[in-house]
């Protein structure tokens, strides 16, 4: 009896592998083939020279030793750093408030959120063009400071202000984003939770510290998650804002890696950079699915 | 019934036959060509001249694609690999070189030399489409240059009846026609960090100083810091906006049409676009007095045109190629797409700016090449790195360009300049 039943959870075992098989297949050709090809490539020193004509050699770390004593390469890499914690600060706390609001029954409250999410509509090109006129020296930004009678920054041209300027046209678009990703996790509450806590004589801060943020704590974690990965492998916003400028200042993995690569061909410094990018997203997506197992439990 | 056998399987026979593609001796080889021309002008006119091509012969039929300058460099790329290129394939002077090196060029030297035209071909634009052993892969299609945009206008409101001569009025006249009250500045030019920036700033670092003038590989000698202490003290007194770091070429000379900048570099392809100007003002064009009194410096830019690796009828992409870059045909493409024929037999009428143009013509005599070097990219960004700081950081125009021959010198060193 027991060795029918071991063969039967053998067999499920078998048909469950059967339905794996072509997911992994896929897999390990559109993720797997890639990336090994990319981590070989940044343990060599392919470039212009010898890209087709041969002649590359294994370098071993050398590659990844010469980008953490570049200069250029550690202002890119705080550069993400900064920008992605900034961006998801701002965006996070300003998507929650904004979701709380909108999460209120009032009229015109669904055609607001819906205008709300037009800049998460717009392509991240169009938005890169937009910034870069609202933030020139007699744009937008520094003629409503000129009402107010301030005398606005040149935004995008000092490397003080620029990656301000890029973290700022990037919450435009993140915003929304956040706001939505909560006000579903918000509808998920039961309103039958916070009627009883009023019952039981509890205030707004308290409903929202011992109801709201426990509850919401699942989709916070992916809402922030998403938004980590999602900002830290930005590109386009910043090549089409600043090109990565001025002097590197807008610069960060994703740019600077596209750059090496594609307009200077020192292909295997490139691949190095996005590795350094892969595996940072790696640890943070590590630290999700733990977070998720743990919250499973 | 052997009768209706017979007609019912010739009939099939027919059917089938007719059904089969065509692939008759003689008929043309199908042939993808690839460019990123998207001004209205010359991106028309490549299709109808492919399509007037393919109707003159019957060797090939070539497919026109428009692809995005960006997107043609990467496929190029990425093509170098995987071995998924066209047949033919525009590309930027200035990156030939590159692409050479990475084998994405067929070498067609000697069909080249049997057509016995290229030395009809002006040197600067034809030496960017060959190796560093002298070999051909390609032809320039299109070749152009730099010069000065003069708002007439604001020039005479200053007390200027003429265009500068020298350097000395130049920097007098920028500094004259600067009205920080109106937001317009003395001069405009494009320094952004890619290799437009780098097009704009060699003619000032390539300047001639006391009779002296340098290229890339020595941007440490007086005439090269000479030529960007001229344009970091523009920035540093407000004659040239700091915007300048982050505008393109299409920005700078936009600058210029809107009134905000008295004198602008612009290149010969925006003489088509001094419709935008209108009668709103004056304006004049003349060489860049970037050194010494009466000398000029320029870049050479354009686009060339290669057959690609692995393409398949490569004696019928070279006669297109020869086509295309015949005396009428680069008379007729210059007048209209606004560039300058990258022949010398070549004539063009232009029916537009014909004064303008000649300023061109006559600055092409002063213009220089960009490189070619396999390592082109990596110079240019050392170039627009070193402006950038000075413009943006206030670093000594010395101190900036020392850093520059710092990543410039092992690469000339291992291959030098031509």
């Amino acid at each position: 009896m027991r060795k029918r039943s071991l063969s039967m959870a053998a067999r499920k075992s078998r048909e469950a592998y059967c339905f794996i098989i072509p997911a992994f297949i896929y897999m390990l050709l559109v993720l797997g083939y890639p990336l090994i090809y990319n981590i070989v490539l940044s343990f060599k020193n392919v470039n212009v020279k010898n890209l087709t004509k041969g002649g590359a050699i294994f370098v071993g770390f050398q590659n990844y030793i010469d980008l953490f004593q570049n200069d250029t390469f550690v202002l890119v890499l705080k550069n993400t750093f900064i920008f992605t914690i900034a961006c998801l600060v701002f965006q996070f706390t300003i998507g929650f408030a904004l979701a709380m609001f909108f999460y209120q029954k009032f009229r015109l409250s669904g055609p607001v959120r819906g205008l709300l999410l037009v800049s998460y509509m717009i392509p991240m090109s169009v938005t890169g063009l937009l910034g870069k006129n609202i933030f020139s020296n007699a744009g937008l930004v520094n003629n409503l400071l000129g009402k107010f009678g301030v005398s606005g920054p040149e935004w995008l041209v000092n490397t003080s202000t620029a990656l301000i300027a890029v973290i700022i046209m990037n919450c435009w678009v993140g915003i929304p984003f956040n706001m939505l990703l909560l006000i579903s996790g918000l509808s998920s509450i039961s309103p039958e939770v916070y009627e009883s806590a009023s019952i039981d004589g509890a205030n707004w801060g308290q409903r929202f510290l011992h109801i709201t943020i426990p509850l919401m704590k699942g989709s916070m974690l992916s809402v922030l998650m998403l938004g980590f990965i999602y900002t830290f492998r930005a590109f386009d916003l910043m090549y089409i804002m600043t090109a990565g400028g001025p002097l590197n200042s807008t610069d960060v993995l994703g740019t600077y890696s596209y750059m090496l690569s594609f307009t200077q061909y020192e292909f295997s410094k490139g691949s190095a950079v996005a590795m350094v990018l892969f595996v940072c997203l790696f640890i943070v997506g590590l630290f999700y699915l733990r977070l998720l197992s743990k919250e499973d439990d | 019934m052997k009768k209706r056998l017979l007609t019912t399987g010739i009939a099939a026979m027919s059917l089938m036959v007719s059904a089969m593609p065509v692939y008759a001796e003689g008929s043309p080889t199908e042939v993808t060509l690839w460019h990123y021309f998207d001004a209205s002008a010359d991106a028309q006119a490549i299709v109808e001249w492919v399509d007037e091509y393919n109707s003159l012969q019957s060797d090939i039929h070539i497919n026109c694609t428009y692809v995005s300058r960006e997107e043609l460099m990467n496929q190029y790329t990425i093509g170098a690999l995987s071995g998924e290129l066209p047949d033919i394939g525009m590309v930027d002077s200035p990156d030939m070189a590159s692409y050479i090196s990475l084998g994405v060029f067929e070498d067609i030297t000697s069909q080249l030399e049997e057509w016995g035209e290229l030395d009809q071909f002006y040197e600067g634009p034809l030496s960017s489409c060959m190796d560093s052993e002298g070999k051909l892969y390609g032809l320039p299609q299109n070749t152009n240059c730099l010069a000065l945009a003069c708002n007439m206008d604001v020039l005479a409101e200053a007390g200027y009846d003429h265009v500068p001569a020298s350097l000395d009025e130049f920097k007098e006249m920028v500094a004259a026609t600067t009205n920080a009250d109106n937001d317009v500045y003395g001069f405009a030019m494009c320094c952004i960090s890619t290799e437009e920036g780098t097009f704009q700033l060699l003619p000032w670092l390539r300047s001639e100083l006391n009779g002296e003038s340098v290229n890339v590989d020595n941007l440490t000698a007086e005439s090269a810091i000479n030529g960007l202490t001229v344009l970091g003290d523009f920035v540093a007194n407000g004659y040239m906006s700091k915007e300048c770091v982050n505008w393109t070429q299409a920005d700078a000379f936009n600058q210029f049409a809107a009134g905000k900048a008295a004198l602008a570099e612009v290149g010969t392809w925006h003489l088509a676009q001094t419709d935008t100007i209108g009668d709103a003002f004056k304006y004049e064009f003349c060489m860049l007095p970037t050194g010494d009194a009466g000398t000029s410096t320029s870049t050479i830019g354009g686009e060339n045109f290669g057959i690609c690796s692995g393409a398949e009828n490569i004696e019928g992409c070279v006669d297109f190629l020869k086509w295309l870059c015949s005396k009428e045909k680069e008379g007729e493409w210059a007048v209209t797409a606004g560039k300058i024929p990258t022949r010398q037999d070549a004539t063009a009428d232009y029916t537009y700016e014909q004064e303008g143009f000649q300023v061109f013509v006559d600055e092409m005599n002063f213009a220089q090449a960009r490189g070619p070097h396999a390592e082109w990219p990596t110079i240019s960004e050392a170039v627009y790195t070193a402006s950038q700081s000075v413009f943006v950081d206030g670093t000594a125009p010395a101190d900036a360009l020392a850093a520059a021959m710092e990543k410039i010198t092992p690469i000339v060193e291992e291959t030098p300049l031509p």
